[in-house]
C-alpha cells in the first residue's frame, strides 16, 4: 500500500515533463499518453479506496521516523477523506483528458496543454495527500499556477483578462495563506498537521489563534470561492477551455479549497462554536447569492460557474452545521448526517458540474458561441448532449431519482433535525431557483426553436467527447445509490469518520 | 409492475413493437391493479416482497427508521384501479393520435404510469416523494417543447412542480423530526403547533400544485394549451388529479388532524379556486386552455369536500374526483379529436362539426352536461353530495360552519358559470355557423372514438347508479359508512329525468317543430347562435365590462394571480441587483477580499 502514495503525485508530475519532451517529437502522443496516465491513476486510486477501508496509511518521505513521537520527516497521509478526493480527481481528470482528445484539436500547442493538465492533477493529488502545511502550500501553488496558465490557454482578450484577475486575487490568497502558515509555525514550532493539533491543544493565545484561523479561512476561501472571495471564479471558469472548466469547477475548488478548509478546521484547529457559525454563515451566503447571480446569466459557462459557488455553499453550510453541533457536543447523530450530506453533495457536484461543463463545451464546440440567446432547438441535432445535460440539470436541481436530490435531501433533513429551520428553508429556496435557471438553460439551448436554420451547424460531437459525457451521466444516476444506507455506510463512512473523530485520527498519525 | 415498465425504456426503436409492448405492460398493470383491488388491507414490507421473489427492493433512505415500503388500503386501492383504467384508455387513444409527436412518448408514458403506481402505493414518505418527483420530470417530457410557447409552458410546469416538491421535502423532514417515523400509517398530527402547521402547509402545497388548486394552479392552463391532447388528458386531467387528490385525502384525513382555522383556509381556497378559474375559463378562446381552467375549477369542489371533514364530505370529494377524471379526460380527448381532424383549436375558427363528427359530438355533450352538473349524469351526483355535505357541515358550531351558506352559494354559482362556459364550448365547436373549410372533415378512427364513448358511458353509469352501486362498492370502504341526510336515489331520479326528457321530445315532435335531433333538446340557448350568428367566443365579453370583473381580468392578464410570474419577477430583480455589484473591475474585487477579512476579524473579536 505505502508505495502507491507517492506514486500518485510523482507519476503525473513526471509525465508532465515527459510530455513536454516527447510531444515535440510525436504529434498525437500527448493526448493519448495523458489519458493513459490518468487511467492508471484512476485504477490506482480506486484500488486504494477499496483497500484502505477505515484505516490511515502514512508514507514518510525518505524514511525519517518520528523521534520521541515528534514527526520530523515529510508525511503523506492517505485516509478516508483524501482517498475519496483522489478518486474524484482521477475520475474527472481521466474523463476530461479523453474529452480533450477531440476538443483540443482547435488549439495549438497541445503538448503544453496536456503538460499543464498533468501538473494540475499532480498538484491536487499532492494537496490531498500532504500531511503537513508546508507541502500543502507547495502543491497548492503548483496546481494553482498550472490553472492560471490553463485559464489563459485561449490567449485572447477575455481569457487573458480573466487569467490576470485570477492571478492577482489568487496571489493575495496565497499571501494570506503563507502568512497564516508562518504565524502557526512561529507558535507551534512544527508544520505537521497532527503535531500542530497537539501543540495547540497544550495551550494557546486566544486572539492570536483566531487571527490565524481567519487568515487561513480567507486564504482558502478565495481558492474555494466562498461568497465575498468568489469574484475571480465566474471569469476564470468560463474562459478556460471546457474540459479545464470541468476540472476547475468539478474538483479544483474542492481539492485546494474545501478539502483543505475541512481538513484544517476539523483536524488541525480545535472547533469552536463561533468559527463554526462563521463558516455556516459564509456557506449560506454563497449558497443564496450565488444562485441569484446565476439565474440572470445568458452565457452558459458563467451560469454554470455561479452555480458552482452556490453548490459549494451547500457543502460548506452543511459542514458548518456539523461543526456547530460537534462543538456543542449535543447531537452527534445529526452532525454525522450533516457532514455526510455535505460530502455526498461534494461528490455529486463533481459528477454533475463536470458533466454540465462538458455539455457546454460540446455546444461551444459545435456552435462557436456560449450565448444562450443564440441557441435553440438542438435537442434533435445533438441528442446525447441534450440527454446528458438534462440528467445533469435535474441532478443539480435536486429532482429525483438523480443523485443531487438525495444529497440535498440529507442536508435538508440534517438542517431540520438540528433545528436550523431557516437554513433548511433557504436550501430549498435555492434549490428551486437552481431548477428554474437550469430549465432556462435546457429551454434555450435545446428546445424553443427561435433561431432554427440560422447558423446552427449542430450535429453530435465526436466519440471521445460523447464517451466522457455518457460516463458522467451514468455516474449521476449511479451515485444516487449512495443514498442507500448500507452502501453509504461502506463508502462514505470512512471519510466522515475522519472529520467526526479528528482527534483520534490525528493521534494515530503521530503514533505511526 | 414497475420493473417491466422501466425496463421498457431500453429496447427497440420500431414503433409497432413499442406500441405492442406498452399496451401489454399497461394491461398487465391494469390486471394487477384489479387483483390488488380485490385483496384486503395490508402493508407489504420489503422483506415479504423479497421472499416472494419481487425485485422491487427499496431501502428506506435513512436506515433504522421504518423500512416498510408499500401500503395497500381502501384509498390507494381505489386510486390504483382508476390509474389502470385511464392508463389503458388513453394509451389506446394515443395509438392513432400520437404519430410522431413526441420522441420517446411511450417510454415516458409508461414511466409516468409506473411512478404513479409507486406514489400511490408507497407508505414511506421518502419513497413517495421520489416517485412524486419522477412524475414532474415525465410531465416535462410529455410536452414537445419544439416551439417557443410550448417550451415556455414546459419550463413553467416543471419549475412549479419542482418547487412544490422541494417544499414537500421540508414538510416531510419536519414530520420526521416530530414523529421519528416516515410511515404514513403511523403519523397523525394535530395542526396546532407552529411546526406542524408548517409541515401541513408544505405538504398541502405539494398536493395543491399537483391537483392544480388556486395559488399554484397556473401551470395547468398553459400545459393544457400547448401539450398534445393525449398528454393533457393523461396528466393534468386524470393522473395528476388522482394523485393530487389522493395526497390531499391522505394529509387531511390520515396525517393531520385539522382545526377550525385550517378548515377555514381550505374552504376559502376551495371556493376561490372554483369561482376564479371558471371566470377565467369563460373568456378563453382556445378550447384546450378553456378546459385547462375548468380542470382547475373542478379541483375547488374536491377541496371543499375534503375540508369539511365529515365522512360524507370525504366521500363526496373522492366521488367528484373520479367523476371529474372521467369527464375531464373525455373533454380533452374531444378537443384532441377536433384538432386531429381540423388542425385548429381556437373556438372562433371552429364550428358546425356536429354532423361530420357525430360520435365526438355525442361524447362532448355528455361530458359537458356532466361537468356542469346536470342530472342524471355523474357530475350532478357528486356535486349534489358536496352540497349535501356542506349543508350538514352548517349544523356545527365553529366559525367556518357558520359561513356554510357562503361556501354553498359560491359553489353553486361556480357550477352555473361552468354550464355557461360549456355552452360556449359546445356551441362554438359543434354548432355555430357553417364553415366551408370543414366540409371534408370526417369522424376520427375507431381507436380514437372508442375511449371517448367508453368514458361517456362511464359518465352515464356513474350518474345513474351512483347511490345504488358506486357509493357502497367504491367509496364506502374508503370513507367509512355514512348516513346521508336528505339523500336521493339516483336511479329513480334518472328514470324520472329520462321520462321527462322523452316527454319533451315527444312534445317537440308532436307540436310540429322542425327536425331536431334528440341531442339538441338537451341544450338551452343553442338556437341563439343559429339565429343571430353572433361569434360565440365574444359571447361573454359583456362580463368583462363590469367594473370589478374588469379589474379582475386586467390583473389576470397581467398575471398578477400567477405565483410563478410574481416570483419570477422578484427573482430576476434580485438577480439584476446582485449582478450590478459585479463590475468586473479588479480593484473592487480585491477590496472585497480585504473587507471580508476585516469583517470576519471584527466579528470574531467581539
Amino acid at each position: 500500500m505505502n508505495p502507491i502514495i507517492p506514486m500518485l503525485v510523482i507519476v503525473p508530475l513526471a509525465s508532465a515533463f515527459l510530455i513536454m519532451v516527447l510531444g515535440k517529437l510525436i504529434r498525437d502522443l500527448p493526448g493519448y499518453f495523458t489519458s493513459a496516465v490518468f487511467l492508471v491513476l484512476l485504477i490506482t486510486s480506486y484500488y486504494a479506496w477499496m483497500h484502505n477501508g477505515n484505516g490511515i496509511t502514512v508514507y514518510k518521505v525518505g524514511g525519517w521516523e518520528a523521534v520521541n513521537k515528534i514527526p520530523i520527516g515529510i508525511y503523506m497521509v492517505l485516509d478516508g477523506l483524501s482517498v475519496i478526493m483522489l478518486c474524484l480527481i482521477s475520475t474527472l481528470g481521466f474523463l476530461s483528458a479523453v474529452y480533450s482528445l477531440s476538443y483540443m484539436k482547435r488549439y495549438t500547442g497541445e503538448e503544453y496543454y496536456y503538460a499543464l493538465l498533468c501538473l494540475l492533477v499532480a498538484g491536487m493529488n499532492g494537496v490531498v495527500l500532504s500531511g503537513d502545511l508546508f507541502n500543502i502550500f507547495v502543491f497548492l501553488e503548483i496546481s494553482v499556477i498550472a490553472s492560471y496558465a490553463l485559464v489563459a490557454f485561449g490567449v485572447e482578450k477575455n481569457e487573458l483578462e480573466a487569467s490576470f484577475k485570477y492571478q492577482v486575487l489568487g496571489g493575495i490568497a496565497s499571501l494570506l495563506i503563507l502568512f497564516g502558515i508562518g504565524l502557526i509555525y512561529w507558535k507551534a514550532k512544527t508544520l505537521n498537521i497532527a503535531d500542530i493539533r497537539e501543540a495547540f491543544k497544550a495551550g494557546y493565545d486566544g486572539t492570536y489563534y483566531t487571527f490565524v484561523q481567519m487568515l487561513i479561512l480567507c486564504g482558502f476561501g478565495v481558492k474555494a470561492a466562498i461568497m465575498p472571495f468568489h469574484a475571480w471564479l465566474p471569469d476564470a471558469h468560463s474562459s478556460a477551455p471546457s474540459p479545464i472548466s470541468a476540472m476547475l469547477s468539478g474538483v479544483f475548488i474542492k481539492a485546494v479549497g474545501i478539502y483543505v478548509i475541512l481538513r484544517l478546521f476539523f483536524s488541525m484547529f480545535v472547533i469552536s462554536e463561533q468559527i463554526a457559525f462563521v463558516i455556516t454563515a459564509l456557506g449560506t451566503l454563497s449558497m443564496v447569492f450565488g444562485v441569484f447571480l446565476a439565474i440572470g446569466q445568458w452565457d452558459i459557462k458563467r451560469l454554470l460557474a455561479y452555480h458552482s459557488i452556490s453548490q459549494m455553499g451547500y457543502v460548506i453550510m452543511s459542514a458548518g452545521i456539523g461543526m456547530i453541533l460537534l462543538s456543542r457536543g449535543t447531537r452527534p447523530d445529526v452532525a454525522l448526517l450533516a457532514i455526510t450530506g455535505g460530502l455526498y453533495h461534494l461528490i455529486n457536484h463533481a459528477a454533475f458540474k463536470g458533466l454540465l461543463f462538458l455539455n457546454a463545451g460540446a455546444l461551444e464546440y459545435r456552435l462557436g458561441t456560449r450565448d444562450l440567446k443564440e441557441m435553440g432547438g438542438l435537442a434533435s441535432e445533438m441528442p446525447i448532449t441534450a440527454g446528458t445535460s438534462f440528467v445533469a440539470s435535474m441532478s443539480i436541481s435536486g429532482i429525483p431519482p438523480f443523485n443531487g436530490f438525495f444529497s440535498k435531501l440529507i442536508i435538508v433533513i440534517a438542517c431540520i433535525r438540528g433545528r436550523f429551520y431557516l437554513l433548511a428553508f433557504l436550501a430549498i429556496l435555492v434549490s428551486i431557483i437552481t431548477l428554474a435557471s437550469f430549465l432556462k438553460f435546457q429551454r434555450y439551448a435545446f428546445y424553443n426553436k427561435t433561431n432554427a436554420g440560422k447558423d446552427l451547424t449542430g450535429k453530435e460531437v465526436a466519440t471521445p467527447m460523447v464517451f466522457s459525457m455518457i460516463v458522467l451521466g451514468m455516474l449521476c444516476l449511479l451515485m444516487s445509490l449512495l443514498a442507500i444506507p448500507s452502501v453509504r455506510e461502506s463508502l462514505l463512512k470512512p471519510a466522515v469518520d475522519v472529520l467526526m473523530d479528528a482527534g483520534n485520527c490525528m493521534s494515530k498519525i503521530i503514533g505511526m | 409492475m414497475l420493473a417491466g415498465i422501466l425496463l421498457f425504456f431500453i429496447p427497440g426503436r420500431i414503433r409497432f413493437v413499442k406500441e405492442l409492448i406498452s399496451i401489454l405492460a399497461v394491461m398487465a398493470a391494469l390486471y394487477s391493479s384489479i387483483v390488488l383491488f380485490g385483496t384486503g388491507d395490508k402493508l407489504i414490507s420489503v422483506d415479504d416482497a423479497l421472499r416472494t421473489g419481487y425485485q422491487a427492493h427499496h431501502n428506506c433512505l435513512l436506515a433504522d427508521h421504518g423500512s416498510i415500503c408499500f401500503q395497500v388500503d381502501g384509498l390507494s386501492r381505489l386510486i390504483v384501479l382508476f390509474l389502470g383504467i385511464f392508463g389503458l384508455l388513453i394509451l389506446v387513444y394515443c395509438l392513432t393520435y400520437n404519430k410522431g409527436r413526441i420522441k420517446g412518448f411511450y417510454s415516458w408514458y409508461l414511466i409516468t404510469l409506473g411512478a404513479s403506481y409507486g406514489a400511490v402505493l408507497s407508505d414511506n414518505l421518502l419513497l413517495f416523494i421520489i416517485f412524486w418527483g419522477v412524475l414532474g420530470i415525465t410531465l416535462y417530457k410529455l410536452i414537445p417543447g419544439t416551439d417557443e410557447a410550448s417550451s415556455a409552458a414546459a419550463k413553467k410546469t416543471l419549475i412549479i412542480i419542482g418547487a412544490s416538491d422541494g417544499i414537500m421535502i421540508l414538510g416531510i423532514a419536519i414530520i420526521w423530526k416530530i414523529c421519528g417515523t416516515l410511515s404514513m400509517a403511523d403519523v397523525s398530527l394535530p395542526t396546532s403547533g407552529a411546526l406542524t402547521a408548517a409541515a401541513f402547509l408544505a405538504l398541502l402545497t405539494g398536493s395543491f400544485t399537483k391537483a392544480g388548486a388556486f395559488p399554484f394552479h397556473s401551470w395547468i392552463p398553459d400545459y393544457a394549451q400547448y401539450s398534445p391532447a393525449s398528454s393533457a388528458a393523461f396528466l393534468p386531467a386524470s393522473l395528476d388529479k388522482l394523485l393530487g387528490i389522493y395526497f390531499l385525502a391522505r394529509i387531511t384525513t390520515d396525517l393531520f388532524i385539522l382545526t377550525d382555522p385550517w378548515r377555514m383556509l381550505l374552504l376559502s381556497l376551495g371556493v376561490i379556486t372554483i369561482v376564479a378559474a371558471v371566470l377565467m375559463a369563460l373568456v378563453q378562446h382556445n378550447c384546450r386552455r378553456l378546459l385547462g381552467f375548468h380542470a382547475v375549477s373542478q379541483v375547488g369542489y374536491m377541496v371543499l369536500g375534503f375540508s369539511l371533514g365529515s365522512m360524507l364530505g370525504v366521500a363526496a370529494g373522492l366521488f367528484h374526483m373520479l367523476n371529474n377524471v372521467i369527464y375531464k379526460s373525455g373533454l380533452f380527448l374531444t378537443a384532441g379529436n377536433v384538432e386531429f381532424r381540423t388542425g385548429k383549436e381556437d373556438i372562433d375558427e371552429l364550428g358546425d362539426l356536429s354532423r361530420s363528427m357525430p360520435l365526438t359530438f355525442f361524447g362532448a355533450i355528455v361530458f359537458a352536461l356532466s361537468i356542469s352538473g346536470i342530472p342524471p349524469l355523474n357530475g350532478f351526483a357528486s356535486k349534489w353530495m358536496i352540497y349535501q355535505a356542506i349543508i350538514d357541515f352548517g349544523s356545527g358550531s365553529g366559525l367556518p360552519n357558520k359561513l356554510w351558506i357562503l361556501w354553498l352559494g359560491l359553489a353553486v354559482f361556480g357550477s352555473a358559470l361552468t354550464l355557461a362556459s360549456f355552452i360556449k364550448f359546445i356551441g362554438g365547436i359543434f354548432l355555430s355557423g357553417k364553415k366551408q373549410e370543414f366540409a371534408q372533415v370526417r369522424e376520427v378512427p375507431v381507436l380514437m372514438w372508442a375511449p371517448l364513448i367508453l368514458l361517456a358511458l362511464g359518465c352515464l353509469l356513474f350518474g345513474i347508479f351512483a347511490t345504488g352501486i358506486i357509493l357502497p362498492r367504491l367509496l364506502m370502504p374508503v370513507s367509512g359508512v355514512f348516513v346521508p341526510a336528505g339523500f336521493w336515489n339516483s336511479s329513480l331520479v334518472s328514470v324520472l329525468v329520462l321520462i321527462s326528457v322523452l316527454l319533451g321530445i315527444c312534445l317537440y315532435l308532436i307540436t310540429g317543430m322542425k327536425k331536431f335531433r334528440t341531442e339538441d333538446s338537451f341544450i338551452g340557448g343553442e338556437k341563439l347562435y343559429e339565429t343571430t350568428g353572433y361569434p360565440v367566443s365574444g359571447f361573454y365579453h359583456t362580463l368583462k365590462e363590469f367594473r370589478l370583473m374588469a379589474w379582475f381580468y386586467q390583473k389576470a392578464e397581467e398575471r398578477w394571480f400567477d405565483v410563478y410570474e410574481l416570483s419570477k419577477r422578484f427573482t430576476l430583480w434580485l438577480s439584476s441587483l446582485a449582478s450590478r455589484a459585479h463590475s468586473g473591475i479588479l480593484p473592487h474585487y480585491t477590496v472585497w477580499i480585504i473587507a471580508g477579512l476585516i469583517i470576519l476579524l471584527m466579528i470574531m473579536n467581539t
